[in-house]
């Protein structure tokens, strides 16, 4: 009879040395290679401002009011395909990279004043009568609404000939073929093939995350925002008028919830599609909660660490490391069982945030 | 003319019925006390006037104007400072900051800031720090700071000595001291012998009613009809 020592050694033989080791010596030796890495990295930094995108409009409606907006994916499915729109109707086959990338840039600020004002009047209209009531209702009433754009989404697709699942392929190829294709300055560089679209989202990102954070820190209106984030009634007795601050904030969650989907429809892993709704939800709601809800500086923290963990483990697991492509996914969920746990507040989340 | 008039108001928290017909009146340039054991509707009262907590019935009149039912924000830009009971800082905002809230739109924050650091010349050492980080003192001055600093002509200040060690009420009651020179004040306090210092007239709340009420001039708690609604 074989003893327990020899047992081991040959156990050890069988799954470490001969079958787990190669793959891990071999994993490690590629994921240090230079286009590897920057791989990871661009990439990473690439999603992570587009998760920055998608949830900082939630974390500000929730930051001041304490609403958590269930109908913020469907507004992002909504910028997705009123963008789509714009570009296929305004952009011909021949339109230019500069075309192109203007033409994006007008359709963001157009589609987010549009959604902008739709999201104030949303607050006025439906959100404002049912403060007093408990958060059920808001959360009752947005996942109404989002149901609602959605499958409003749905018909109207449907009825012009466009499918509503997985993408509406004409709207995502309006993107320059610059942005669509392996960047020629990230292979010379670090001969690695990263899409230009990653670089376009990083500096869309950063300038957006500037954008908000000057808003924030740098005008009154900001100030009474963030102060109106930690006690809403003081500021009212103040002299302020919250509710007009409330239905300013709605609004810009609203309109940045579609410049997110704005962006998403030139994204290659996304696209304009009903499934927006759900997806940019989720993953909404998984930087808010990492990053603390209503918090700024967490939702870009916690942009940046997803980001960084889809990029990392789609390399490990969907670029042939090891090959199990729905893995990026939990990992990200698992980031967010592991937060709830570890620090159920988030990063930079304080214990009693939001009026209501 | 009274600033502010309260008649017959009652107010309630869901179906608790907390104010049962107050009235009472501050005149104006007068240091006017609540007083009361706990519960009694001292915090209600300031809630009722700045309309954070409407009243079902009764009118709040300030400066001749019906205020019943108006958005606090409105009670608020009329003239009226709000020093609530636990400070209510911005806790993640600097002293600066906090002061900037409360200087209206329109107003000259430079010259108001700078106003409010000679007057609370620690809130100028700490003006970047924020507000979480500050001493109770400390977050007291600010908080008597924002009430004043919208050029109120009425503050409503709750409880300022609560918390607060017996030293640094002393520099409260002085700053309390100077703004009275230049604001109506109508003051919550427990500390009986500090409210009777500070005020000019007093209301006893008793069960949501005004039960005694009169100048503050030799009045102790000794005194008989004070004392049967003040101990326990």
């Amino acid at each position: 009879m074989m003893d327990t020592l020899t047992l081991l050694t040959t156990l050890e033989a069988v799954l470490v040395g001969d079958t787990l080791t190669p793959l891990f010596t071999d994993g490690l030796r590629s994921f240090f290679r230079p286009d590897t890495l920057a791989r990871i990295f661009i990439e990473g930094l690439g999603k992570a401002a587009i998760y920055f995108i998608i949830a900082i409009g939630l974390t500000l409606v929730f930051g001041l009011m304490g609403i958590l907006n269930f109908a913020h994916g469907a507004f992002a499915m909504v910028g997705a395909y009123l963008g789509g729109i714009l570009m296929v109707v305004g952009l011909s086959s021949g339109s230019g990279t500069f075309t192109r990338i203007a033409f994006f840039v007008v359709v963001v600020a157009v589609i987010f004043a549009l959604l902008t004002a739709v999201g104030a009047a949303l607050e006025i209209g439906l959100v404002r009568p049912i403060y007093d009531r408990t958060p059920m209702y808001q959360i009752l009433l947005t996942f109404g609404v989002g149901l609602i754009l959605e499958e409003l989404a749905r018909i109207i697709a449907s009825a012009r000939g466009i499918q509503p699942e997985p993408t509406w392929a004409a709207a995502q190829a309006t993107i320059p073929t610059v942005l669509g294709t392996p960047s020629e300055i990230l292979l010379n560089l670090f001969g690695a093939r990263i899409r230009g679209f990653y670089l376009f989202a990083i500096v869309a990102g950063a300038i957006l995350a500037a954008i908000v954070w000057a808003f924030l820190t740098k005008t009154l209106y900001g100030l009474y925002i963030r102060a109106g984030s930690e006690d809403p009634e003081m500021v009212e007795a103040l002299g302020i008028d919250v509710r007009k601050a409330f239905t300013v904030v709605f609004g810009l969650g609203i309109g940045l919830a579609a410049v997110g989907g704005v962006f998403l429809m030139w994204d290659p892993t996304e696209g304009p599609s009903v499934l927006l709704n759900l997806d940019v939800l989720l993953y909404a709601f998984v930087v808010v909660v990492i990053g603390g809800l209503g918090s700024f500086k967490g939702t870009l923290v916690a942009a940046i660490i997803v980001g960084m963990a889809d990029s990392f483990t789609t390399w490990v697991f969907a670029r042939g490391i090891i090959d199990f492509s729905g893995l990026p996914e939990v990992t990200i969920f698992l980031l967010l069982v592991i937060a709830l746990i570890v620090r159920p507040q988030g990063l930079y989340g304080v214990e009693e945030v939001g009026g209501h | 003319m009274a600033l502010l008039e309260l008649e017959g108001v009652h107010t309630y928290y869901g179906e608790s019925h907390i104010l049962q017909g107050v009235d009472l009146h501050v005149e104006e340039n007068e240091v006017v006390a609540l007083i009361g054991r706990n519960g009694v509707g001292k915090t209600t009262t300031l809630r009722t006037i700045m309309q954070l907590t409407p009243p079902r019935e009764g009118t709040v009149r300030y400066d001749g104007v019906d205020v019943t039912g108006r958005p606090t924000h409105e009670v608020a830009t009329n003239g009226i400072g709000w020093v609530p009971e636990d400070r209510r800082m911005f806790g993640y905002l600097t002293v600066e900051e906090n002061i900037r809230v409360a200087v209206p739109p329109e107003g000259d924050f430079e010259r108001l800031r700078d106003e409010m650091f000679e007057l609370f010349p620690d809130l100028e050492r700490f003006r970047e720090k924020e507000a979480r980080n500050l001493s109770g003192g400390q977050q007291q001055m600010l908080a008597i700071a924002r009430g004043m600093v919208g050029d109120n002509d009425l503050l409503l200040v709750d409880e300022p000595s609560e918390g607060l060690a017996p030293l640094i009420v002393e520099q409260v009651v002085e700053v309390l001291r100077e703004a009275s020179a230049e604001t109506t004040m109508v003051l919550v306090e427990q500390n009986f012998p500090l409210a009777m210092d500070l005020a000019d007239r007093f209301y006893l709340l008793d069960h949501g009613t005004v039960v005694e009420s009169g100048s503050t001039e030799g009045v102790t708690a000794e005194d008989e009809r004070i004392r049967r609604y003040l101990s326990a």
